[in-house]
């Protein structure tokens, strides 16, 4: 009974690892703008879907306008981010004036260069480690055309106004991923191991068996996830996110821009995006589906609490552990003993656990203590 | 208690014919004063006179419809609250502003923002400059802790601390940013006679150690006698009166507009 226990439990953790690397995107913008961003789920959505059809291209015909975007993208993105660096060092070292423009016209410049590039490389299907490149490339462009486009004019609105403006870039993204790189079902290959792996073969018979490519991806995420939770506690600029989802005009009182702090937050989580869509998008195939997965991470974020980063760790094993070992091991105790149809215990515990967790504990595992003062 | 006689002569801000107004509402009508470097200049005047949106236009919160400011010999028409704060102008608010969930300690950091260099890159590894930075920024965070006497509240998110406490971590955060000009909302605004005295203590001890300019709004006309030099009066976002402590006292427009007159 233990060996089927634990291989249950150990491929309903690796599962859990990726929810929590879809509740994380939410967990950083909800930190640093008080966002609940429902664009989070489209976002890995679009950016499987870039990577897919970049490196995949399985016929050419309507990709070759995407790539030449996208590597125009590429290069903009990247000679922007180099001019804005010599800009810092500059204003650094006092050089005075307005070193913008110059910024502007070489990102822009950049962009022309990736436009040759593209069209110069043709149609082929592109090296996988360019379309990753190439990806974060456009999610860095999305983020920055959702601050100045949209969060730029709501600053200090309502929670809900915003949240609003989510559903609506969640569906947009949803359209026009499809509009850009058509709507079939798309592979990745990432190369990942597909054999699977027996674990204890000495203790268990048979062995536990365990997914290489489940593994593999819960170490990315891992990785990720530490990096992110240094990066918020224990930086200038993780710092500066938590005050501005304290207090906006605080926050810019000491100087901090908060348009470019939404920014560093929109392109992480997009990033984290794109690292959560590359994976879903090797398990499962790159399809609409995904950003239905989105979803998955609500109850994920309700246990963890919406602004903890280890919190959207921690909640994501619970439920991936909890659904599994429910639909194997609760799920015929309860057909049997009340004569039911069938399982379907995966699809609603993870929503049931979050509302015993409501009842009991609004804030979550790890999330701040709601405090209010009458 | 002994009244001020300074002499300031530099201007570090003027404001000129500054007019405000939201939709219908005039809050403000061609208001012109300056302030000087090194000194304490108040603002008064009644509810709703105008004085918190006279705050928000000089840190840039607001965009003044008319006039312009001139600061440092440079003159804007507007400016953005991160641009005020680069150019040396650190505010505290009427209803406190803290980052609630934060501790003290990270508080009066983010007040370090600006001062902050290290780039992306290092700060993602948080190791070698980025290291070094932090800890040097530590050191001053301290010296202000220990200038507040809030060393017990290090830790303490500051949500859960009573108000008096509050407004001294706010005062540590504003001059965390080393500023020339110190924009202060009714410091004192809810305090008891303890609390205010401690605050008056520390706004004159800023003022005397530092140099630091100071901007102050604030209902306790005691306190504003006593430690500004020059005072300004608003009332219906008009200015009505401008000068020492004891031109002001004199000034019977001012003295009409608190007590009333009738008509």
């Amino acid at each position: 009974m233990l060996g089927p226990f634990l291989e249950t439990l150990i491929g309903g953790l690796l599962t859990g690892v990726l929810y929590s690397l879809v509740a994380l995107g939410f967990v950083l913008i909800f930190k640093a703008s008080g966002v609940f961003n429902f664009a989070q789920g489209a976002m890995v959505l679009f950016a499987a879907l870039t990577i897919a059809r970049l490196a995949g291209a399985i016929d050419n015909k309507e990709v070759f306008l995407g790539q030449f975007v996208a590597a125009a993208a590429v290069l903009g993105v990247a000679l922007a981010l180099v001019g804005w660096y010599v800009w810092r060092e500059y204003m650094a070292r006092g050089g005075g004036g307005d070193e913008r423009r110059k910024v502007l016209l070489l990102s822009l410049l950049g962009a022309v260069a990736g436009g040759a590039a593209a069209y110069a490389y043709g149609k082929g299907a592109w090296p996988m480690w360019l379309a990753i490149a190439a990806t974060a490339a456009i999610m860095g462009l999305l983020a920055y055309a959702i601050e100045r486009l949209v969060l730029r004019h709501l600053v200090n609105q309502e929670g809900i106004i915003l949240f609003m403006a989510t559903l609506g870039i969640a569906y947009f993204l949803d359209g026009f991923g499809q509009t850009l790189w058509g709507s079939d079902i798309y592979k990745i290959n990432l190369g990942l191991p597909k054999d699977p792996i027996f674990l204890f073969e000495g203790v268990f018979p048979g062995g536990l068996l365990v997914d290489p490519g489940d593994l593999v991806a819960a170490v990315i995420a891992a990785v990720l996830v530490i990096v992110l939770a240094l990066f918020f506690q224990k930086t200038r600029i993780g710092r500066a996110l938590r005050a501005v989802a304290d207090d906006h005009a605080a926050a810019q009182s000491v100087g901090i821009p908060l348009n470019m702090i939404w920014l560093v937050v929109w392109t992480v989580s997009g990033l984290v995006a794109l690292a959560a869509g590359l994976i879903w998008g090797a398990k499962l195939g790159v399809q609409f589906s995904i950003s239905l997965i989105a979803l998955k991470a609500l109850p994920v974020l309700i246990l963890g609490g919406f602004t903890s980063v280890p919190g959207a760790i921690v909640g994501g094993l619970i439920i991936g552990a909890g659904e599994k070992l429910s639909e194997v091991f609760l799920a015929p105790i309860l057909v049997k003993q009340f004569d039911l149809a069938g399982g379907g215990i995966e699809n609603w515990f993870a929503y049931m656990l979050a509302l015993v967790f409501l009842l009991f504990r609004p804030q979550g595992l790890f999330g701040e203590r709601i405090i209010e003062r009458v | 208690m002994t009244v001020r006689s300074r002499v300031f002569d530099e201007t570090l801000l003027a404001v000129e014919g500054i007019s405000l107004s939201f939709g219908g509402v005039k809050a403000l009508t061609d208001i012109s004063f300056d302030i000087r470097k090194g000194e304490i200049r108040a603002i008064i005047g009644p509810n709703g006179a105008g004085k918190s949106s006279m705050l928000n236009c000089i840190n840039g919160f607001y965009h003044p419809q008319q006039g312009a400011i001139t600061y440092k010999g440079v003159r804007r028409s507007q400016m953005r609250p991160h641009e005020a704060a680069e150019q040396g102008i650190a505010r505290t608010f009427q209803n406190i502003a803290l980052f609630k969930g934060m501790s003290t300690l990270d508080n009066i950091m983010t007040g370090r923002n600006l001062r902050m260099k290290t780039g992306l890159f290092w700060q993602a590894l948080h190791f070698g400059p980025a290291q070094r930075e932090e800890i040097e920024h530590r050191r001053a965070v301290e010296r202000i802790i220990d200038f507040l006497e809030i060393q017990h509240i290090r830790k303490v998110p500051v949500g859960r601390l009573p108000y008096g406490l509050q407004k001294r971590v706010e005062l540590g955060r504003a001059l965390a940013a080393q500023p020339e000009l110190l924009l202060l909302d009714e410091p004192m605004a809810g305090m008891n006679i303890e609390e205010k005295q401690d605050m008056c203590r520390f706004v004159l001890d800023v003022n005397d150690e530092f140099g630091t300019t100071i901007c102050l709004i604030e209902h306790d006309m005691g306190v504003v006698m006593d430690i500004s030099d020059r005072v300004v009066v608003l009332d219906y976002g008009k200015k009505i009166g401008d000068g020492v402590p004891d031109e002001i006292k004199r000034n019977q427009a001012v003295i009409d507009a608190y007590l009333g007159v009738s008509h």
